[in-house]
């Protein structure tokens, strides 16, 4: 599976950048995550428990960050196992523009491998949550930043799956109003030119995408 | 001799509809099948499977396991080779029939070094219970260090493709070709059309309603094994334990395999948990017990099919063909596992099937891909050479314009062309493929489609139709019955072969009834023991009927003869003048008559040995040499498709089958209509699929893959059954086991795409889920607009 | 399967104390807990029976107004004269679930609380204005579904019903996956004095709104087909058994079916 995704972050590119740097925060972001280390500038660990309707699932994550070119770009690679469940493994590209003085736009590229048990009775509903998991550290990420929700604007799962986001009527809506997809945010916006940018923080987003993958495969059907 | 229905002999005998024997045993519960064994002392085992398609092993920690309740031991493959534990090589090569070399693999019980695909056996946790090997094997913790895998036999074929094996390169096992490529090619060079499209196979898994299971025990005493599995051959099995795995003597491991729920050529050989429970057992001196999960068997026993073919054909100006074409590329996964050979060869010597084509050029590749071993599979080839030429025969009447009857008349081998041998040398005895179709068209009410298909566009659906036909191949390798007569006079068949489902404890006791005038229901059948049963080749490629019927038919012979001679003395006549009929000697045709029992007690008199003849009564039989008979058969099937969903309803399916002399016609239809319901299956529903990158194996339960189900399957299928005796075997019989499977596809594939013909859909790959038939109407009309 | 405490209480006052444990998991029907439980996808050191809870069960009508107890199987919603006569489109969407053993074990409180993106009550739930009842609260259906398997529910909570006020008709068009039996998509559309209703379940991520759909029936409630604008594939799920493009085209096909359904 591949996923592209680029985000929109109503917060300049320092404040991203330091908030993708703080663990705290990003604990917040990661649904279940427990705890991240630091074990070397470029190793990683995280723990998260992942929730998936009856599904309940503890992981442990580990990165290793490749391809260093800073600040334009690194690759991560990482894997995280749940033992005889199986595993995820994965490798990320992420970069981050300026969007003007008080935005910051967000974009990777992701490969994920599930393997094992995970893929052989969770495969239907890989891409579907590889895709919420993602969008849901994001909008956790701009609504610690912005204060707004639903920022995504843009990300697909290649090479025919959908966009991320369903379309489901938001919680605010009236019995009976329409709310189409319209109503949602501008997809486009300017590309900057790439800012240096701490490798590290990247790190942290891939990971949250990992683990994302790994928790993923958590959901079966009997 | 043409005959539709059924000639009936003896109440019980030749030609009724006997019912079942073993059947109330199976539905009462009393069947007695290897998971419900319980020995004193058994422990249980529970596998450890690779996660990776391909890999090597870095580590194996099982610190955490082996400290778990419960565990006894906990083995991997390097205690499988510190043992000597050797592990399983392919039933058969084409290099042992004078074929070419090709890689020789072995399949290591547990790999040591490098898993090569998804369910490669890793390790073994046994326990005191089940649940508690299933835990402790969820804590072993296997470090593998990934390789690129391949998953399509055409990503293995494909220049830089990983390899599976280092020393084979392009993936290529071996290479076989049959036919005369010169005339083909010439065929082809003035043909007035050629046709050609490329097809795959979907990789398919049997699922067994009973699924894998061994019990392994030791005795230290005699140094013996008993390996009770749910397998199709048991002395195939302890042959390659013995020799391949063990390293023991023959005799010193007895396999039994009583009651077994289902086969379909997946248990034909031996699989790694067989060797892993008896290895087990004389290591820790209990009994040991592995029952397979139902994912477990998804993913671990040897699939069926996998293969991509380029097809064509090449016809004259008036649709008779002059020259058929076919390369194909047969996935062998990631070993040459099991009887897999013969699938891959039955695919190119039975290509030309029923059609009379002068030219034909054929050939395969093996190869190998990091994928679940394939292996037969019902059918086991011939679908694949049924589905091709069938295809082919609609496209091309399609091309030229004619009708797709027509074109089928044009080409079909004629009854009086027999014996008939084909372009690729094979030689069919007898049949009358145009009589079958006929006969099948009349009961589908052919010509009555255009009012249907009237009903069918008024609700806004689409109706399509098919005609094929198939001819199979059965009756191979030799085989034994044994016929042991006790001092009462009863009679035992011991039987060679083997019955998962085939209904022999029926259809045996039939044949013996008709011939020794014995009573039915006082003959025994026993099968599926090495002890018991002296030597077998076990049930598969639809040769039951022909092999061991032939060699219970020489047992029963010989029973005859040597009761003559006892006759002779009972009734004090020359032996030239007994006459035996109806399960009664007679001296000529006169009064003096002695019953076919009572001649055998005769035989255990308890003093002296009657003249010339032994103390008790047992004969054998023996059956091998003869060539294959020809099954063949038309199916007609009838189809409405929803175009706004794609969904399939499967209106009217008749099929007729030459099946040579008939046995048990109820057992006939149901080896025809379950084969159907597989063919069924294998055209619109069931793939194994693995993610074509990584090889992880994506449908790993009945979540995802998808079995045929009442609702899949018409509401009848009307099956008649004609009978023309075959030429090559005494009893006449042609096999019927895997007839159903091998025309179904094509049959169900072609009447979709008749349906769609007027959308622009020419094609659709299997299986022809709703989902692949909208996209296929749906490309076609963007094709359409554009 | 690690070891857990069963529990079966008899008051819903019982159930909740057990389940104040965080540790602690609702069991219904059991029809998707117990699999994942096998598979190891799951540790609860408790699980708390519901099936012994009588005011969990039944099929009432007051004020108009259909409520279901949660532990209320699948077959009973399908064969009530009450949700035939009231609810047609339930009733026959209940009688749509899986196989007959599924129906006679699975629940609608556990459907509902477990929110599959496949599961055929949430679609009815959603286009109904049904009213999830908890322990504590009672919470519109708009609400309740939040996303694949996840629901408005807290730690602890438990549906304890839902109550479907009677429409003026509904219907429910189902496209079974021939594989698993889920639903690829299905479409409930609920017609109520306030306006027509269209949910989808099985083609996206989590049941959601036809809203476009519902726009052109406010205009034409017997419209009997709806063009590809309307629903497209953007979001919907694709996976090994259908594209999102194909799953699009099944939920507006369905939609109209269940429109031209509607008695
Ligand atoms: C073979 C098969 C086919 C199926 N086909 C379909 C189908 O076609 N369509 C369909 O919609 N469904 C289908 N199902 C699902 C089934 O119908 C059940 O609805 C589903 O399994 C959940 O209900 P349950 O009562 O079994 O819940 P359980 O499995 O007992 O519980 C499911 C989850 O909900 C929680 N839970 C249960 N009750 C409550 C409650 N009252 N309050 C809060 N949390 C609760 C549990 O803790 C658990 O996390 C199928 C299931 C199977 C096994």
């Amino acid at each position: 599976m591949k996923m592209t995704g680029e985000y929109r972050i109503a917060a300049p590119r320092n404040r991203v950048w330091d908030a993708i740097n703080d663990p705290e925060i990003l604990q917040h972001c990661i649904p279940g995550c427990e705890a991240i280390t630091r074990n070397t500038p470029t190793n990683w660990t995280a723990r998260v428990t992942a929730k998936v309707g009856p599904v309940k699932a503890r992981f442990q994550g580990n990165i290793r960050l490749e391809d260093l070119d800073p600040p334009s770009s690194c690759r991560i690679v990482g894997e995280g196992s749940g033992g005889a469940a199986g595993f995820a493994r994965g490798e990320a590209t992420v970069q981050l523009d300026a969007d003007g003085t008080d935005a910051t736009v967000l974009r990777y590229t992701a490969q994920a491998q599930v393997g094992g048990k995970l893929a052989q009775i969770g495969s239907r509903l890989i891409d579907s949550f590889a895709q919420r998991y993602a969008d849901d550290f994001f909008a956790q990420l701009a609504a610690i930043l912005g204060g707004e929700r639903d920022l995504a604007v843009a990300a697909a799962v290649q090479p025919e799956a959908p966009a991320p986001s369903a379309p489901h009527v938001p919680a605010d809506a009236e019995p009976g109003a329409a709310v189409t997809r319209d109503d949602r945010p501008d997809a486009s916006f300017p590309a900057s030119a790439a800012k240096r940018f701490d490798s590290q923080s990247f790190t942290i987003v891939v990971l949250s995408l990992l683990l994302v993958f790994m928790t993923v495969m958590y959901a079966l059907k009997p | 001799m043409l005959r539709f229905g059924v000639n009936v002999g003896a109440k019980f005998g030749i030609g009724q509809a006997v019912r079942r024997a073993e059947d109330r045993r199976f539905v009462a519960g009393s069947g007695r099948y290897v998971g419900d064994i319980v020995l004193p002392g058994m422990a249980h085992a529970v596998v450890v499977y690779s996660q990776h398609a391909h890999g090597m092993i870095r580590s194996i920690d099982t610190s955490r396991a082996s400290a778990m309740p419960g565990v006894i031991a906990v083995l991997t493959g390097a205690d499988a080779v510190a043992d000597g534990i050797g592990g399983l090589p392919p039933y058969f090569m084409p290099a042992d029939s004078g074929g070419p070399p090709g890689y020789r693999t072995i399949r290591p019980i547990l790999v040591a070094d490098r898993v090569r695909c998804i369910g490669d056996r890793i390790a073994v946790v046994i326990a005191e219970s089940e649940r508690q090997a299933r835990d402790a094997a969820a804590a072993i913790d296997v470090d593998i260090a990934p390789l690129p895998a391949v998953v399509s036999p055409d990503a293995a074929a494909a220049p830089g493709a990983p390899l599976v094996w280092d020393d084979c390169p392009g993936n290529a096992c071996f290479t076989l070709a049959f036919g005369d490529v010169a005339a083909t090619e010439a065929a082809f060079a003035r043909a007035a059309h050629v046709v050609a499209l490329t097809i795959h196979n979907n990789r398919i898994s049997a699922n067994s309603i009973e699924p894998r299971c061994a019990v392994g025990c030791f005795d230290p005493a005699t140094a013996g094994f008993v390996l009770h599995t749910s397998s199709q051959n048991p002395h195939g099995v302890r042959k390659v334990l013995a020799q391949s795995v063990l390293h023991v003597p023959e005799n010193d491991i007895r396999v039994i395999s009583p009651d077994v729920g289902g086969g379909f050529g997946m248990k034909a050989d031996a699989y790694p948990e067989d060797a892993i429970v008896l290895w087990a057992a004389r290591r820790l001196g209990r009994p040991v017990k592995w029952v397979g999960t139902r994912s477990e068997a998804l993913m671990g026993d040897n699939h069926g099919r996998d293969q991509t073919a380029d097809a064509a054909l090449a016809l004259d100006e008036h649709g008779r063909a002059l020259g058929l074409r076919l390369t194909a590329r047969h996935a062998l996964g990631a070993y040459v596992a099991s009887a897999t050979v013969a699938p891959i060869t039955f695919a190119m010597r039975m290509l030309p099937g029923v059609y009379d084509i002068p030219a034909v050029a054929v050939r395969t590749t093996a190869t190998f891909t990091n994928c679940s071993p394939t292996g037969p599979y019902r059918g086991a080839g011939r679908p694949e050479a049924c589905f091709a030429l069938e295809r082919l025969m609609d496209m091309a009447a399609r091309a030229i314009g004619i009708d797709r009857v027509d074109i089928r008349r044009r080409n079909l081998i004629s009854a009086d062309q027999m014996p008939y041998t084909t372009a690729v040398g094979v030689t069919y005895d007898s049949g009358d493929f145009g009589a079958m179709m006929d006969r099948c068209l009349s009961l589908a009410d052919w010509s009555g489609f255009p009012e249907r298909q009237r009903q069918t566009e008024a609700k806004g659906w689409l109706r399509g139709r098919a005609v094929t036909s198939y001819l199979e191949s059965a009756g191979v390798f030799n085989d034994r019955m044994e016929l042991r007569f006790d001092p009462e006079g009863n009679v035992t068949i011991l039987a060679g072969t083997h019955s998962h489902g085939q209904g022999h404890a029926t259809v045996f006791p039939q044949l013996i009834h008709e011939w020794l005038g014995l009573p039915y229901d006082k003959i025994k059948y026993i099968q599926g023991d090495t002890d018991k049963v002296a030597f077998g080749r076990g049930t598969y490629a639809a040769r039951s009927s022909m092999l061991a019927g032939t060699a219970l038919h020489a047992a029963a012979q010989d029973a005859i003869a040597k009761g003559r001679t006892m006759a002779a003395q009972l009734l004090d006549a020359d032996i030239d003048d007994i006459m035996f009929a109806d399960g009664q000697y007679s001296v000529g045709q006169g009064n003096r008559t002695i019953g076919f029992a009572d001649v055998v007690k005769a035989f255990y008199r308890p003093i002296g040995v009657p003249g010339g003849l032994s103390l008790g009564l047992t004969t054998i039989g023996t059956a091998g040499g003869q060539s294959p008979n020809f099954p063949n058969g038309a199916h007609v099937c009838e189809v409405e498709v929803d175009p706004a969903t794609g969904a399939i309803h499967i209106d009217r399916y008749v099929v007729v089958d030459d099946v040579g002399r008939i046995l048990n016609p109820m057992i006939c239809e149901g080896q025809i209509v379950g084969g159907i319901a597989q063919g069924l299956g294998q055209a619109l529903l069931e793939a194994i699929v693995y993610d074509p990158d990584s090889g992880q194996l994506l449908s790993g339960s009945f979540s995802d893959y998808g079995m045929p189900r009442p609702d899949t399957m018409p509401l009848h299928i009307e099956s008649e059954l004609a009978e023309i005796p075959c030429k090559t075997n005494v009893l006449g019989v042609k096999g019927v086991g895997e007839s159903g499977t091998i025309a179904a596809p094509p049959t169900l594939v072609n009447a979709v795409l008749d349906a769609l013909w007027p959308l622009g859909v020419t094609d659709i790959a299997m299986p022809l889920t709703p989902a692949r038939v909208w996209t296929a109407i749906d490309q076609a009309s963007k094709r359409g607009a554009a | 399967m690690t070891p857990f405490v069963y529990h079966r209480p008899t008051q819903l006052a019982d159930a909740l104390a057990l389940l104040r444990d965080e540790q602690a998991r609702p069991i219904a029907g059991g029809m998707t807990l117990i699999p994942t439980l096998k598979q190891g996808l799951a540790q609860p050191a408790a699980l708390v029976d519901l099936a012994g809870i009588d005011v969990l069960y039944g099929i009432r009508l007051a004020d108009g107004v259909i409520e279901i107890g949660a532990m209320t199987r699948h077959y009973d919603v399908a064969t009530s004269p009450l949700v035939i006569a009231h609810l047609p489109g339930l009733a026959d969407l209940a009688g749509q679930i899986g196989d007959l053993q599924v129906r006679n074990r699975g629940t609608i409180g556990g459907s509902v609380a477990n929110n599959d993106p496949a599961a055929d009550y949430p679609a009815a739930v959603l286009a109904l204005c049904a009213e999830v009842v908890t322990d504590r609260r009672s919470i519109s259906a708009d609400a309740f579904f939040t996303g694949m398997f996840e629901t408005a529910l807290e730690p602890g909570e438990i549906v304890t019903a839902v109550r479907f006020p009677a429409p003026r008709r509904c219907a429910y068009a189902k496209f079974a996956n021939p594989v698993s039996g889920y639903a690829l998509a299905g479409v409930f559309v609920g017609v109520h004095a306030e306006g027509t209703r269209v949910a989808v379940t099985g083609a996206g991520p989590c049941v959601f709104r036809a809203s476009a759909i519902e726009a052109v029936l406010a205009r034409d409630p017997a419209a009997a087909s709806f063009d590809a604008a309307l629903l497209g594939p953007d979001g919907l799920a694709s996976d090994l058994h259908a594209s999102a493009a194909y799953r699009a085209q099944l939920a507006r096909v369905l939609a109209a079916r269940a429109v031209a359904r509607l008695t």
